[in-house]
């Protein structure tokens, strides 16, 4: 499986590959983005199967950027990781088309709860 | 108007009002900021409650700063401060660097990052607590002091000790405004 993770924060990218790991899932191919702009060009050239978005980032959000996606036809599937689980946000992922929505701090069982309902 | 930052209280998860503006209980505040921590860094070095000091503990020189603004169904802005020390150690932390790592290895733009994601952790669940729909702002970090705008005011403070140096997490919503 390849998860692509988009996070303007090199930090908290680093420590949710920890967290995969720590979750069980640690065998995955991971490819990073930096913002939604660049994930999206992402999703069209490394094909994920899954994407893990925070929400709030530079230049596209993570909201935006799964609006671009499902507007051109993706079906990728979708999970915000966010500081942001507050429920009107939650409602806000799931109208767009987000499997799930991890809020920040978490735990490895988050992840794992999160990752199974997907695979 | 005058609050007693520390014995603010409420139901867990509920604004409080105070009269004059909406605000989070310092002590969801606490909270909200020890689960940060412990989710972040583990509880290998505790965040300890501690009094609060009269005046700042931060020496301007050595101090590291972060800000998030919450705006729309509430308006306000969260603040984090922490000493140089703390900083870098939370970062070797975060990054699970071994704790041996030289402080000159340690880019300030790794500092700066880990302390912009801390204040994005604490705003974004303060956030959470408060009237909505808001937009919580990307995080602003300086090293220094924060310089708190002259139309703010604090509402919430709360201040810990972590790895034996002190931590500031502050709560600021506009003077003057109502904030309903």
């Amino acid at each position: 499986m390849k998860i692509l993770i988009a996070d303007d924060s090199r930090v908290m990218r680093q420590i949710v590959v920890r967290t995969l790991r720590q979750a069980g899932h640690g065998g995955h191919d991971i490819v990073e983005a930096e913002n939604g702009k660049q994930a999206l060009e992402l999703v069209q050239s490394e094909q994920p199967d899954l994407v893990l978005s925070d929400w709030n980032m530079p230049e596209m959000t993570g909201i935006d950027c799964l609006s671009a996606l499902r507007a051109s036809g993706s079906t990728v599937k979708f999970g915000f990781v966010t500081s942001e689980g507050s429920d009107e946000m939650r409602e806000r992922a799931a109208a767009a088309g987000a499997a799930f929505l991890i809020a920040k701090p978490f735990t490895p069982e988050a992840f794992d709860d999160a990752l199974r309902s997907v695979i | 108007m005058n609050l007693d930052l520390r014995t603010v209280t409420g139901d867990f998860g509920l604004p409080v009002d105070t009269g004059d503006v909406v605000a989070p209980a310092a002590d969801d505040v606490y909270e909200l900021t020890a689960e940060v921590w412990s989710s972040l860094l583990g509880n290998a070095i505790p965040l300890l409650s501690r009094p609060v000091p009269p005046g700042t503990p931060f020496d301007p020189a050595g101090a590291w700063s972060a800000s998030v603004s919450v705006s729309g169904g509430w308006h306000g802005m969260v603040t984090v401060e922490l000493t140089e020390y703390a900083a870098r150690t939370l970062t070797r932390a975060m990054l699970a660097l071994p704790d041996e790592t030289p402080d000159d290895e340690l880019g300030d733009a790794d500092v700066a990052d880990a302390v912009g994601e801390l204040v994005n952790m604490v705003g974004g669940n303060v956030k959470s607590l408060m009237p909505g729909p808001s937009t919580l702002s990307l995080p602003a970090v300086a090293a220094g002091r924060a310089a708190f705008p002259s139309e703010v005011h604090e509402v919430a403070r709360v201040d810990v000790t972590w790895a034996g140096e002190p931590v500031r997490v502050g709560v600021h919503v506009p003077t003057g405004e109502s904030n309903r």
